[in-house]
């Protein structure tokens, strides 16, 4: 058919918005799920041991705590944040779970009191963010400084104590012969993207993450999901801290500084904006699948730690690069 | 000081006094300096040798290489960037000069060149992802540090090294019998600062710190003035590195990371606008010296790294209210 009829021009453009276009979003993640799977069946060349089901487990229960960081960060980098007192945070968690642990009740009231602690050391973060107007970064810098050095302080260097039981069976645990731990990261997976990507609160975040200005015009009190994004953040990092304590079984005071630059990259390679306001947890779950397969990997090639680090920086700037906004786009107009 | 151009617009025909008062009290670095004075005066009460020649050179080494640092970052932070990679490039100029020590001043000269080096490289590479490729500046220069504190560890997996004697005993030491030579190296980066500020250079950065569109309409390379800052700074950090070395005289791959925290306090008491656009090299310089002042005044007795974290934290959080407090008084000075 020709379109030289003059009729057809002022006809109006097709409505393309939902007809046969994929979300980018989709895209990247099911490239990054699809390059995990390669990634673990290529590791059987490097050791044979590796690219087994046991394999597979393994990275799993590894990733389990990434998984749970990541959401949190995944939150406030949605909102337009940047999360770095997280690796305190987990610290935090585990301390406060192993040297409490059998003097302040049972572990239903430990457990819940950890975690509210954590919330509200992450709601001072949001406080600073929206009324003292200091950047993120660092604001939650420096909350990170105290909240380390407090642990330091209160521990005087060595934390003692056991981890709480129920978090024992979660790491240790199976049930009906599948590992505990994979139980709980599906259920886990399922809630967090249900918040995020299917409730009114996970609107608000996407909302007051696009456009302030333009959400607070649209009537979302826009301190709310922005204090709860720090908040719910900081109380993943304290849960998460818990489960290392379950998987080590005693917490240190470093044990939360390997996670705060995973939890950023994997909600980079992950496929959400930087700037907030784009992402889905989906991504960030490959994300974070992604760089535990690769650190798996790489310790079994014997490589030394700062390379592992190396690695995990030129990841992020990749992923930033391949992820610009100007070149979706540009991939979007294309299509 | 701070080429404020409002404040400067805003000075008007009236009490010339009045005006210079108002311009020191508005003005970040002049605030910090008067707080430096009165903490200075504070300290030398309290213990009197601080005053002597090895107090002040003391002071002097122990500032000098976070001095150096902020001016750095208040370069990256004025175009209305923040830069994380201070950490990186402290850590591995850290790293590399206790790993190949060279003795002798030729053996200082290579080891700086070395140090300006690394800090120059990851500068463009800085300046490439952000000002050409236009990333967001914390995640691109959060991957650049995290790049930087690895190859340190590579090179590196634990505290040790010895720097070059010649460089820790020299450097360290005062000429003239009372001049310390780190405060003479801080001195000639600011020097330099008064150099680069009448340049077109720094003119750019500024205006596309205030307003990158309005910038670019008038002519202004958005791209360059951008590159420019993060090739300073990253200069400047290593540069920072080696004043480190020369302070610790060893080697640790992890020596940068207090770095990030304290530069952006020291940036931020130092009055430089952190919404970019405004404020001044020597605010931040005597704002870290400032913050090492404050930080020997308290834990002269030798405290626990606790309260040191716990203070780092605050005075970090503090600063920036303090700091965003003085350019609101600038603002409003402006318009008055």
């Amino acid at each position: 058919m020709t379109s030289a009829r003059p009729s057809a021009a002022l006809q109006p453009p097709a409505d393309t918005r939902r007809a046969g276009r994929i979300r980018p979003e989709t895209v990247s993640t099911a490239a990054i799920f699809a390059l995990t799977i390669i990634l673990i069946f290529a590791s059987r060349f490097v050791s044979p041991a590796l690219g087994s089901w046991d394999q597979v487990d393994t990275i799993i229960t590894l990733a389990s705590f990434l998984i749970v960081v990541a959401f949190g960060q995944g939150l406030v980098i949605l909102v337009g944040g940047l999360d770095l007192s997280i690796a305190s945070m987990i610290t935090l968690g585990g301390v406060l779970s192993t040297t409490w642990n059998g003097s302040i009740g049972s572990e239903w009231v430990l457990i819940p009191a950890v975690l509210i602690i954590c919330a509200c050391i992450g709601a001072l973060n949001g406080v600073g963010v929206i009324w003292l107007n200091i950047p993120p970064f660092i604001m939650t810098m420096a909350s990170g400084i105290i909240v380390a050095s407090a642990a330091l302080g209160y521990t005087s260097g060595t934390p003692r104590g056991a981890a709480p039981d129920v978090f024992l069976a979660l790491m240790k645990g199976s049930v009906g012969g599948v590992s505990a731990v994979l139980i709980f990261v599906l259920v886990f997976v399922l809630l967090a993207w249900t918040l995020q990507s299917a409730t009114a609160f996970g609107r608000r975040l996407y909302a007051v993450g696009a456009n302030r200005e333009a959400a607070w015009i649209a009537g979302v009190a826009t301190w709310r999901p922005i204090m709860a994004a720090y908040a719910l953040s900081a109380a993943c990092a304290g849960f998460a801290g818990m489960m290392l304590v379950g998987y080590a079984n005693g917490a240190t005071l470093r044990m939360g500084d390997s996670y705060l630059l995973p939890s950023v990259a994997s909600v980079v390679i992950g496929g959400s904006s930087i700037l907030g306001g784009r992402g889905s947890f989906a991504g960030t779950v490959g994300g974070a699948m992604l760089l535990t397969t690769l650190g798996t990997v790489i310790s079994a090639l014997g490589m030394q730690e700062g390379w592992r680090t190396v690695i995990e920086g030129a990841i992020i700037v990749g992923a930033l690069l391949l992820l610009r906004e100007d070149l979706l786009a540009r991939l979007r107009s294309a299509r | 000081m701070s080429a404020n151009l409002d404040a400067m617009r805003g000075s008007a025909p009236g009490s010339n006094v009045a005006v210079a008062i108002r311009r020191v009290l508005t003005d970040g670095a002049g605030v910090v300096a008067i707080l430096y004075v009165i903490l200075f005066a504070l300290y030398a009460l309290w213990d009197r040798s601080a005053l002597s020649v090895s107090g002040v050179t003391d002071l002097s080494n122990n500032a000098a290489p976070l001095a150096i640092a902020a001016a750095g970052e208040s370069l990256v932070v004025i175009s209305k960037g923040f830069d994380l990679s201070v950490s990186g490039v402290v850590s591995l100029s850290n790293v590399l000069m206790a790993t190949y020590p060279i003795e002798g001043p030729h053996g200082a000269l290579i080891s700086l060149l070395i140090c300006l080096g690394v800090g120059g490289a990851i500068g463009v590479l800085n300046g490439l992802l952000v000002a050409i490729l236009r990333l967001q500046s914390i995640a691109a220069t959060l991957g650049t540090m995290i790049m930087g504190q690895g190859l340190a560890l590579v090179i590196m997996d634990a505290p040790g090294g010895t720097v070059a004697d010649w460089v820790s005993n020299t450097l360290t030491d005062v000429i003239f019998g009372v001049i310390p030579i780190s405060g003479l190296i801080v001195l000639a980066v600011v020097a330099l600062w008064f150099v680069f500020r009448r340049t077109d250079a720094c003119i750019g950065i500024f205006a596309v710190g205030a307003d990158e569109t309005a910038a670019s309409l008038s002519g202004i390379s958005v791209v360059r003035a951008r590159f420019t800052a993060f090739v300073g700074a990253g200069l400047l950090y290593g540069l920072a590195g080696f004043m480190l070395s020369v302070q610790t005289a060893t080697g640790n791959p992890t020596a940068g990371t207090p770095f990030l925290m304290l530069t952006f306090a020291a940036v931020a008491l130092g009055g430089v606008s952190l919404t970019g656009g405004r404020g001044s090299l020597v605010g931040a310089v005597i704002g870290a010296a400032t913050l090492m002042l404050l930080q020997k005044v308290l834990f002269s007795g030798g405290v626990s790294s606790f309260y040191t974290g716990i203070f780092q934290g605050f005075v970090l959080v503090l600063a920036i209210v303090f700091g965003s407090f003085i350019s609101r008084l600038a603002s409003t000075g402006a318009r008055a």
